[in-house]
């Protein structure tokens, strides 16, 4: 085909004119980050790992998660007391803290934020809804914020960085038909952040702009060139987000990121890994009512099957820690004396040797339900449908949803034989692991979809849950580990090390297991 | 043609009356529910309930049915479960990103697939024709994300000629929204920065989307080539010495691409289809990704958004479609 002068002169110019612009990525003050955004803006709406970093940037809280391991640090507050029967809470607010509109942060913003998020009723509400009211939480004065509980409650105190404090005057002109402006809130800002949301530029899911505040209360002496803006530009598929990150147009990746793309990453000249612990829990449940696993010994002949060691070597390319209980290896509570039970397909034959003795026998297939979406849970599945062949159980893989699994955890019919998940930190408490997987009052929610029920364990959890001082409750969930363990009712694999994409220009990034390192008012960028 | 227009319309409101009722019965029966996850982790499932009895998911199916259809025939889609935004607020902003990108994919394989099957009916059984083949086999094999991802290696990765996701790239000032299509917008406002920015992203997702039905146009064009070949007129043009390329470009395509004219329809819905991998890969925001997001989530609203959205515009092509049969074979209105 011949090209005319004029055609050619006409293509050199497109490829000019298109050639791809280096996106802001390369601006100092700039950072593009390919964190997922949450499906609201609104921290009442919505709990979950991107909310939680959303938060942590355009709101403030009370107290906060900081550093890894997590410490509690005052943030809005600074300080608080508890009364003798751990009923009465009151927490001290800074004076002269400002939201994004210029007003100013007082005790009655803190009330209107907890009574708004018990009345939206949403995921965040749930753990405060069994000892709050809306007139559990008042403003003795100005700067003073008071929490009646309902009965003493031990998680409490971890549970308040998940209080994003919202500003009513922003609010309450938006509300429609008496929703406390969850619509309007859904797609804007009212926070105090050390960020603030250029509403123009969201779009839901695709991208979202925030800018430095400024006058922050938290001040910027710490962080002379902190970033001058954010710019949120989520990449859905894997591919595209390394090689954005590659190629310089992210400066991060999300903190879910594939191990297999980490020595890809760690080979390239412009970014690096950032390898950190969590408190994530990689789970196996067993449905404890379904035959075979209301046999022990079956159970226990599963524990021992599942190749831990290799799954963490191999396939995690060892970033993970093995964690043999339900509760993460870096918090209080966990008993550091359980073994646990460790791969050895002749203990698995004999525990179901034993099994079969007391009538329990592993003839059908079993079921196992994957995350098609999260590759890492359908290897765990492969890996353990081959060693399980070995000894004579055919585990049969299938693939589902998370939604799914979900709603059929509600009863024990409709739970799979076995499924495989995460349970993540949202507040650094063993009752957010432990309490909620096997007290027999959560049966029907997916933490406990086990369906495990032990009346000392129900009786220990509830005991550590209403009692509130942590050297109280450390021996409580220990014990508890301990009989659960025993047990056996799940297969407990281990603790997470998040991998993460960085660019080598972001300096100052700080990892907490909660909200996985999202917090940019500690970063800059070199040039 | 008034006519033809009005009956087409009313024979196709049953069917996308059927598609609403049956996406919706179906939806109904898959397990998922948006209330626990709407309730969260740690939740109890008293407040999952409660929650189930907020958005009505405890009611009879048929009375959630009647509510429904009541909603949509005041086009009113809903608030979505999980972001609780208004659905067709949402589809609003994104649909436009996926005509746009389903348009010019479309366009990319009529305006070559049409052109390449007549050069290959026309030399057959020599190399353009095997060519062709090859290229057609090809184009239906070949797994779109992996067709996106080596795009994306070549022209963003190796020689930062296009940018590797996106609709827009940073600090581009967008056009005002007229047509909702960023080029024409663009070309509308005289922003040629911001034509060739729209332009330079959507070189690469439309050219992923246009593969296979590029190799479907080209091979049912070739068909229709060959067919037409043989047929008197041609052979007697050909005797008498009429110009070979009027011939061919003005007669013969005329009457061989009819069979490709209907395929295109067909291929709308395929594109539509194809749109959700391809947005994903170059994060377009677009339908596609947005009805991922809803099924991952059980977010029933926007799913039977999202499908009777579809149903309509792919009734819309076919209408279409039947209009340009009739107007290059009028013969056909008594027919259709």
């Amino acid at each position: 085909m011949r090209i005319s002068r004029r055609e050619f002169g006409a293509l050199t110019a497109a490829a000019v004119a298109f050639r791809a612009q280096r996106a802001a990525a390369s601006d100092p003050s700039v950072f593009v980050t390919g964190m997922d955004l949450p499906a609201t803006l609104d921290p009442a709406q919505t709990l979950d790992v991107q909310a939680t970093q959303w938060a942590l940037n355009a709101y403030d809280n009370l107290y906060r998660y900081e550093g890894n391991p997590a410490k509690m640090e005052p943030w809005l507050a600074t300080d608080h007391t508890v009364s003798p029967d751990g009923l009465i809470w009151e927490f001290k607010l800074r004076q002269g803290v400002r939201f994004h509109d210029g007003s100013e942060l007082t005790a009655d913003d803190v009330v209107y934020t907890v009574q708004r998020l018990l009345a939206v009723n949403r995921a965040p509400a749930a753990p405060f809804k069994p000892i709050l009211k809306a007139d559990s939480v008042t403003a003795p004065d100005k700067y003073t914020v008071r929490f009646t509980l309902a009965q003493p409650y031990g998680p409490f105190f971890g549970m308040i960085p998940m209080i994003a404090i919202v500003n009513p005057r922003v609010v309450k002109p938006h509300e429609e038909n008496g929703d406390w402006g969850a619509k309007w809130l859904a797609s804007n800002n009212a926070g105090s952040g050390a960020y603030k949301l250029l509403p123009d530029s969201y779009v839901p899911l695709e991208k979202a702009d925030l800018v430095k505040n400024d006058d922050h209360f938290m001040g910027w002496a710490d962080n002379p060139q902190a970033i001058r803006k954010i710019e949120w530009r989520p990449a859905k598929v894997t591919s595209t987000r390394v090689l954005a990150l590659l190629n310089g147009t992210l400066d991060m990746t999300d903190s879910f990121l594939p191990v297999d793309q980490v020595e890809r990453i760690e080979k390239s000249s412009n970014a690096h890994v950032a390898k950190n612990a969590t408190m994530r829990l990689l789970v196996i449940r067993m449905n404890n009512t379904k035959p075979p696993f209301d046999n022990v010994n079956v159970r226990k002949a599963f524990a021992s099957a599942f190749n831990y060691g290799g799954f963490i070597d191999e396939i995690v390319k060892g970033n993970a820690i093995r964690d043999p209980v339900p509760i993460p290896t870096n918090i209080w509570g966990f008993p550091k004396d359980i073994k646990g039970y460790e791969y050895d397909l002749a203990k698995a034959k004999e525990y179901l040797a034993k099994a079969a003795a007391e009538g329990a026998s592993v003839k059908r297939p079993i079921e196992m339900h994957v995350q098609q979406p999260l590759e890492q849970t359908v290897q765990a599945g492969q890996l353990y449908q081959s060693d399980l062949s070995t000894i004579g159980v055919d585990l049969k893989l299938i693939n589902d949803t998370f939604a799914n699994l979900v709603t059929n955890s509600a009863k024990p019919d409709t739970t799979p034989d076995m499924w495989i998940h995460w349970v993540s930190a949202y507040y650094l408490d063993p009752d957010n692991w432990i309490g909620q997987m096997y007290d027999s009052r959560y049966h029907g929610t997916w933490k406990a979809s086990c369906w495990y029920k032990n009346p000392e364990v129900d009786e220990l959890l509830t005991k550590a849950r209403f009692t509130t001082e942590q050297e109280d409750r450390a021996p409580l969930y220990e014990k508890a580990a301990r009989l659960i363990v025993a047990d056996s009712p799940d297969i407990w694999i281990y603790n997470m090390i998040e991998v993460c994409g960085v660019s080598n220009r972001v300096q100052g990034f700080k990892h907490c297991p909660v909200g996985s390192g999202g917090e940019v008012r500690w970063m800059h960028l070199s040039s | 043609m008034l006519r033809f227009i009005l009956r087409r319309v009313l024979s196709a409101a049953p069917s996308l009356f059927g598609l609403m009722i049956i996406t919706f019965l179906l939806i109904r029966i898959v397990p998922a529910d948006p209330a626990a996850a709407l309730a969260g982790d740690n939740a109890t499932p008293q407040q999952i309930a409660e929650i189930r009895h907020q958005f009505g998911l405890d009611r009879p199916i048929y009375e959630q049915l009647v509510l429904y259809i009541g909603q949509v025939l005041r086009f009113n889609f809903g608030e979505s479960q999980y972001s609780h935004r208004p659905v067709g607020l949402d589809i609003r902003q994104r649909l436009p990103a996926t005509l746009e990108l389903t348009f010019a994919a479309l366009l990319i394989a009529i305006a070559l697939g049409i052109p390449l099957g007549v050069i290959a009916g026309v030399n057959h059984n020599r190399w353009p024709d095997f060519a062709l083949r090859l290229l057609s086999i090809t184009g239906v094999a070949i797994a779109t994300f992996w067709f996106a991802i080596m795009l994306q290696l070549l022209f963003s990765m190796q020689l930062d000629w296009l940018p590797l996701r996106g609709r827009t790239g940073s600090g581009i000032m967008l056009p005002p929204e007229i047509t909702g299509s960023l080029l024409l917008d663009s070309l509308i406002a005289l922003r040629w920065d911001a034509f060739c920015d729209a332009l330079g992203h959507l070189v690469m997702p439309a050219v992923t989307l246009s593969l296979g039905a590029l190799a479907t146009i080209a091979r049912f064009t070739r068909a229709g080539v060959l067919e037409t070949m043989q047929k008197d007129f041609v052979l007697y043009e050909r005797a008498v010495g009429y110009p070979r390329r009027r011939l061919i470009w003005i007669y013969v395509l005329r009457n061989s691409v009819i069979a490709a004219v209907t395929q295109i329809g067909l291929l709308f819905g395929a594109l539509i289809a194809g749109a959700v991998v391809v947005e994903s890969i170059f994060d377009w925001p677009g339908i596609g990704d947005y009805a991922v997001q809803a099924i991952l989530t059980a977010d029933s609203k926007v799913m039977l958004a999202v499908t009777l959205l579809v149903g309509v515009v792919y009734t819309v092509v076919n209408i279409l479609t039947d209009l340009v049969h009739g107007l290059l074979d009028p013969r056909l209105w008594e027919q259709l």
